[in-house]
């Protein structure tokens, strides 16, 4: 009986835990899990007739969740870093087809490359965010001070009728 | 240009359709189908790199030819489009599974099936358009099948996002990337003179909607129609391939005024043409610099003298076409001579001048007459306008790329003296995350020729400057041992002065994809067949100078994001800082109002003593 060889996408996930490092860390969604999973999820597409490439959102709803939590775009963009040379290493070893390292370099290329276009993206959003609050804020010092002037010449009348009332 | 069109088999109906490859792309990766016999119309945009778009949509094309003719009297119109489309989805999905250089193919299409000539059906997949022009108004038939267009008909953003929005050119639906696909067919009811225009994104990517309505709106036969289309597409950059089908159902019915126009008017115009020509010279034609190198006589024989049969012409067709023509040749003659905006302004001034007297003289003799001469007068004068402002527009880019790429220079030149005076710039803690991983290992000597090989064959197919740049960074970071500092020069290089939005970053990151897309694919290219070890070892080192690269790109971005977030800090602590006096204000206001209202009485008018009980007087 001759066994059919488990598609590329499986054989690579086999490996999550040494690319993620989960045994040291005893976790099983630790930094970089996104991108594993975006390339897994493209290698998948790859031999699928329902995949097709392009815009993978649900790596991009990922990036922007954990930037929503506060990790830095560094952060991310280091735990991509991680990710790739852990995971150059390990198909190395672990996949002997030369044409399936190439997939999965390919895979892993397109896959980081647009987690930085992401980054870069989120980035220059929150730098447009940045400017309106920070537009917000300044009309609202402007407020402020008409308020802090009007209340100046409040004060000075009354404290004025209190001296004149001589109390 | 390649065109096709021959006598429609339905009477009625004229159509020609018209290809180009634009002034950018080396390979025309759109098709048509002109099918008079069969009332079969079709524009096919391919897209997939490695010449593999060309592939997608001519297989499109090929396979709804075929369907259409095999099965155009025994299926019902609208259930053979939409089968049509899935077969030819299916036949470009096989061809891409077939072979590793066309995965990811696709194309797009947008098909019409002349059923009458009252009916049409339009189906379509993807972004290719069909317009719909009837008594000079034009509409949009389709909607573009993109992430962008569902996300604002699902009114998810604005369409002022939707035009700068990152993903604003990703497909939502084409032909290939499934074996089946959703198609939208619409049944339209033709009247006599409607004109419908197919086209492929290198058309209205490039052209305003204006001038398609003014182009499509004419009174000249849809192969001179699809021929000033065309090369409108060149004259805003011809970017893409571009085609384009004009289907007229019926010849239109000219309206009289247009009639007027292109008679009575156009003659009127050409006869009172001294009159143009002395109204000019009154208003300074000649002394102005712009015609400084012609005698008095030269200057208004050809620069007036121009202008005037540029617009006698385009009355009497009823386009504006010829007086564009005229505006752009003037204005990029001038300011290639290094003159300034104020001269011509000042002569577009003098023509508008010079125009008014003529219409002046005319309203003399016929009052209606001139009323409509005036309407397509202004409409000229406005086009002269546009397109000065077009060509202004592009000097500005282009002016725009040069000081981008000065300050790239001087940058360098800054960070190499810094480097000599022992504190380099790099050192400085900007990028902390980008300096802390080790440099990169140099290419191996078996595989430096694979990459050597692969950027030669990556640098003659793609033509664009911004990609080259790319591709000999990309093909440097992945041959040598390069330090972070070098992958950051290059980031830096690359960046230049960007603006921080998304317009400004986004095609930074398209061309960085296009360049590495281009050396994988020559890199899978160079020794045929089987991927090699080499050949892996080549992907390898590319793929991580890519990340490199990328990844600090995106570092500069956050870097730049960076004083914006630290100024906001800042307003927030001024204004938390302006509220806590407000609050204080507010309290010392509340005390003294508190003590002057226990003093004073203000029903009786007067300060009570505050030891007595209210009302009492002291």
């Amino acid at each position: 009986m001759t066994r059919t060889p488990a598609p590329l996408a499986d054989r690579v996930d086999v490996l999550r835990d040494e690319v993620l490092d989960t045994a040291e860390r005893g976790d099983r969604d630790p930094p970089g899990a996104e991108i594993f999973e975006a390339i897994v999820r493209q290698l998948a597409a790859l031999g699928d007739s329902a995949g097709h490439g392009g815009l993978d959102l649900t790596l991009h709803d990922a990036l922007a969740r954990r930037l929503a939590w506060g990790d830095t775009e560094e952060v991310l963009l280091g735990d991509a870093d991680r990710v790739f040379e852990r995971l150059v290493k390990a198909c190395a070893r672990g996949l002997r087809d030369p044409e399936e390292q190439a997939a999965v370099l390919e895979t892993a290329s397109d896959v980081l490359t647009a987690a930085a276009r992401i980054v870069a993206l989120a980035a220059v959003g929150r730098a447009g965010r940045d400017r309106s609050a920070r537009l917000r804020e300044e009309m609202a010092q402007r407020r402020l001070r008409d308020a802090l002037h009007e209340q100046a010449q409040t004060l000075a009348r009354l404290e004025q009728e209190v001296k004149e009332s001589g109390l | 240009m390649s065109a096709g069109g021959r006598p429609a088999a339905q009477p009625g109906v004229r159509v020609h359709g018209a290809t180009h490859v634009g002034s950018v792309r080396e390979a025309n990766e759109d098709a048509m189908i002109v099918d008079p016999a069969h009332g079969l119309y079709a524009v096919f945009d391919g897209m997939g790199g490695a010449m593999a778009g060309d592939v997608a949509s001519q297989k499109a094309r090929d396979v709804v030819k075929e369907y259409v003719r095999a099965r155009r009297s025994q299926m019902e119109p609208r259930a053979m489009i939409d089968a049509a489309l899935n077969a030819a989805s299916a036949a470009v999905h096989a061809e891409a599974l077939s072979r590793r250089d066309r995965r990811g193919m696709g194309t797009t299409a947008v098909v019409a099936l002349v059923l009458d000539p009252r009916r049409m059906l339009v189906g379509h997949v993807g972004d290719s358009r069909a317009y719909l022009l009837r008594e000079g108004r034009l509409t949009q038939l389709t909607r573009d099948h993109t992430v962008v267009a569902e996300l604002l008909a699902q009114n998810a953003i604005s369409p002022e996002e939707a035009e700068v929005h990152a993903y604003r050119s990703v497909l939502s639906r084409n032909l290939g990337a499934r074996p089946e696909t959703r198609v939208d067919i619409a049944e339209i009811a033709l009247q006599r003179g409607d004109r419908v225009l197919l086209c492929s994104d290198g058309l209205y990517g490039f052209t305003s909607t204006e001038a398609i309505q003014q182009l499509l709106g004419s009174t000249d036969a849809p192969e001179q129609v699809a021929k000033d289309l065309i090369e409108a597409a060149l004259r805003g950059g011809g970017g893409d391939n571009v085609t384009v089908v004009v289907i007229e159902a019926g010849v239109a019915t000219v309206p009289r005024t247009t009639q007027l126009v292109r008679t009575t008017g156009s003659i009127s115009w050409w006869a009172r043409r001294e009159r143009f020509f002395e109204a000019a010279r009154a208003a300074g034609l000649a002394t102005n610099p712009i015609c400084a190198v012609l005698s008095p006589g030269e200057a208004v024989e050809i620069v007036a003298g121009n202008f005037v049969e540029a617009l006698f012409h385009d009355l009497e067709k009823a386009t504006t076409v010829n007086v564009w023509t005229y505006a752009e040749n003037l204005a990029h003659g001038w300011l290639d001579r290094g003159g300034g905006w104020a001269p011509l302004r000042l002569l577009l001034d003098i023509l508008h001048h010079s125009c008014t007297q003529v219409v002046a003289d005319v309203r003399r003799d016929d009052a209606e007459l001139a009323l409509i001469v005036e309407a397509a007068v202004t409409r000229e004068l406005t086009v002269c306008e546009m397109a000065v402002g077009g060509v202004l527009g592009e000097r500005l880019r282009a002016i725009e790329a040069e000081l981008v790429k000065l300050y790239g220079e001087r940058q360098a030149a800054s960070e190499a003296r810094r480097v000599d005076t022992g504190k380099p710039f790099l050192d400085q803690p900007t990028m902390p995350f980008l300096r802390k991983e080790a440099t990169s290992e140099a290419a191996s000597p078996e595989v430096r020729p694979v990459l050597d090989a692969a950027l030669r064959a990556a640098m003659q197919r793609e033509r664009d400057p911004a990609v080259h740049d790319l591709l000999t960074r990309l093909h440097g970071l992945a041959c040598e041992a390069a330090p972070t500092a070098a992958v950051t020069v290059a980031a830096r290089d690359l960046f230049g002065v960007r603006a921080l939005e998304e317009r400004a970053i986004a095609p930074l990151f398209d061309a960085l994809d296009r360049a590495r897309r281009a050396l994988i694919g020559a890199i899978h290219s160079s020794q045929g067949g089987a991927a090699t070890p080499v050949q892996v070892a080549a992907l390898r080192q590319l793929a991580l100078a890519a990340h490199r690269l990328a990844a600090s790109i995106s570092g500069l971005v956050v870097e730049a994001a960076q004083p914006g977030s630290d100024k906001l800090r800042e307003a927030v602590k001024q204004t938390s800082a302006l509220r806590g006096q407000v609050g204080k204000n507010e309290a010392r206001l509340a005390e003294l109002e508190r003590k002057f209202a226990t003093v004073y009485d203000p029903m009786a008018g007067k300060l009570v003593d505050p030891g007595s009980s209210w009302g009492g007087s002291r």
